[in-house]
């Protein structure tokens, strides 16, 4: 009991200091997660769209493809991703291993159908009026997306929120593709999976806290949205 | 003149047949009320009309040109008619905003979209609710910003589903002075869908009946064929049956080689006692076979040697007790007798 009290006493006091380290780290973490949301928001979204409003023979085959794929294990990503960018792979060419490029690579793999099933769950329950209602009033077929796109906006948003909370949650990716890095590929969840190797709690705790931290930011963000969509 | 051919239509979901009907004229510039059941096909037949939905099979003229539903055909005639449904969504934005969506798709400029939507709302009477959030009005309210959602874009045709049955008794009456004010002044084709016989008959010059997904020629209770003879009094008499003949207060040509079709308003019937009926012409005397609620009234099918149904308040029901198999006396006012236009 004592070990965590003094651990979230040092870490209270570390997340205060504004320690570079540990900011460092935490900017690292954001810039990667930030940067595989939009990836994957900017492909999954369209797809997500696409499925849900194309008819196409093996539409449900390919949703229950992508609601198991929201389950794949970040390890086995990991694992995938490395066979093609290893010195040895295809892509070994390109350098990607153990840079920020790679975890982008594999955490967009993890959550593009995080994104592209909540869009389209997102869109499914949209109210078939406002299509119908878009069309009668003589939209074309993309300002009818968009009609439809507005009102699955806080839907969407949501599915891009899960998606950036588990990309900067996932430990798995970042190990086996950025490589633990210090100030280059060394994000929250690998720091504290190092920390805790090292039997040093103090960063690890700190580090846990400015994570909670973040969830519960991006939940208040996303709560104002949703509060935005009932005036 | 025609506004709408229809030459063999139908429209099947899974291979069950929704829609079958060999031949349709829709008029312009006049009200047309689409009478049926739930499932009748009315829902179908306005989204095929509204350009929302093409046919399994058959032809559709619109303004005498074959319609041939390709893509960029439809999205041309989709602008030049707006379907009212039944249960009308607003977007989740201002009055405002829902009314401009569909002159901003049509690239009107921003200035001439605030008059059109002022006077739009104006023409509702809704013109405090502009900067209103859409989510927050009533379900009348919520019906007469979809009517001026639809009317701001001038239509040339407006197709209504059952524009009155979601709203209450007010907003019905603003609703139907509203269509027949549309129709008068600006010369709207309108078409609208519902229950109501009598909205029917007292708003529409053209009365459509879908049973079935098929044209019905029946399906409006209280039409008859009948004969037509004026007497030297000017009075015009319609003889149904040898044993029923009316007086009509309407106009009706005397008919020579074919019957007429008359209709008799079932709201304007009357319930009589034994000692009003002297006062009374146009009385008969008939048996209960039917009882059935209908919205706020209660429809009675009565047996007078025709079959005639009546819509009485429920409070009048209650009051006279019926029941199957009595014996009523009915006074069918002359003016209750029209013909069917």
């Amino acid at each position: 009991m004592d070990l965590l009290i003094d651990s979230l006493y040092s870490a209270v006091l570390l997340v205060m200091s504004l320690d570079p380290e540990m900011l460092t780290i935490v900017g690292v973490s954001v810039k990667i997660s930030l940067i595989s949301t939009l990836i994957a928001a900017v492909a999954g979204i369209p797809s997500g769209f696409g499925i849900a409003f194309g008819a196409f023979p093996y539409k449900r085959v390919v949703i229950t493809a992508l609601n198991t794929l929201l389950a794949f294990p970040t390890v086995v990503i990991g694992l995938f991703v490395y066979v093609f960018i290893s010195r040895r792979g295809i892509f070994g060419p390109l350098d990607l291993l153990y840079t920020q490029k790679a975890i982008i690579i594999g955490q967009v793999i993890l959550i593009f159908p995080v994104i592209t099933s909540f869009t389209i769950s997102a869109i499914s329950r949209i109210d078939e009026r406002y299509r119908k209602t878009a069309m009668t009033l003589g939209a074309n077929r993309f300002q009818t997306a968009w009609v439809v796109f507005r009102e699955a906006r806080f839907g969407i948003a949501a599915a891009n929120i899960a998606a950036f909370g588990r990309v900067i949650s996932e430990v798995g990716i970042s190990m086996m593709l950025g490589g633990n890095i210090s100030g280059f590929t060394r994000t929250m969840t690998t720091a504290m999976a190092l920390e805790y190797d090292k039997g040093a709690f103090t960063l690890a705790v700190a580090l846990g806290l400015v994570l909670l931290s973040l969830s519960f930011g991006m939940n208040l963000i996303f709560n104002f949205f949703q509060g935005k969509s009932n005036p | 003149m025609s506004l709408f051919r229809i030459e063999k239509l139908t429209k099947a979901y899974d291979n069950r047949v929704v829609l079958d009907l060999p031949k349709l004229e829709i008029e312009k510039n006049q009200i047309t009320a689409l009478l049926g059941p739930n499932g009748a096909g009315k829902t179908t037949l306005l989204n095929m009309l509204a350009f929302l939905e093409s046919p399994t099979s058959g032809k559709i003229w619109y303004q005498h040109k074959q319609v041939k539903f390709t893509r960029a055909e439809i999205h041309a005639l989709r602008r030049e008619v707006v379907l009212l449904e039944q249960y009308p969504i607003l977007f989740s934005t201002t009055v405002f905003k829902n009314i401009e969506f569909g002159l901003k798709v049509r690239n009107i400029p921003a200035k001439k979209r605030e008059y059109i939507i002022t006077e739009a709302l104006e023409l509702v009477g809704m013109q405090d609710f502009s900067t209103a959030s859409a989510r927050r009005l009533s379900g009348g309210e919520t019906q007469r910003v979809a009517i001026a959602r639809a009317l701001a874009l001038s239509p040339k045709f407006f197709l209504c589903d059952e524009p009155t049955s979601s709203v209450d008794v007010e907003n019905q009456a603003v609703i139907v002075s509203l269509l027949r004010e549309l129709n008068e002044t600006k010369k709207m084709s309108i078409l609208f869908s519902t229950h109501d016989r009598s909205l029917a008959t007292s708003l529409a010059h053209q009365t459509l009946a879908l049973d079935h997904g098929r044209l019905a020629t029946t399906a409006i209770e209280n039409v008859f064929s009948a004969t037509i003879q004026c007497d030297k009094n000017g009075a015009h008499h319609c003889t149904l049956n040898p044993n029923v003949t009316l007086i009509s207060a309407a106009n009706i040509p005397p008919s020579f080689k074919q019957p007429t079709r008359i209709f008799i308003d079932p709201i304007a019937i009357q319930l009589v006692s034994n000692e009003e009926q002297q006062l009374e012409n146009n009385v008969v005397k008939g048996v209960v076979f039917q009882i059935v609620k209908e919205n706020d009234r209660i429809k009675i099918g009565v047996d007078t040697g025709i079959r005639l149904t009546l819509l009485i308040p429920e409070e009048e029901y209650q009051r006279k007790r019926i029941i199957i198999g009595d014996t009523l006396i009915l006074a069918i006012p002359p003016g209750a007798v029209r013909p069917v236009l």
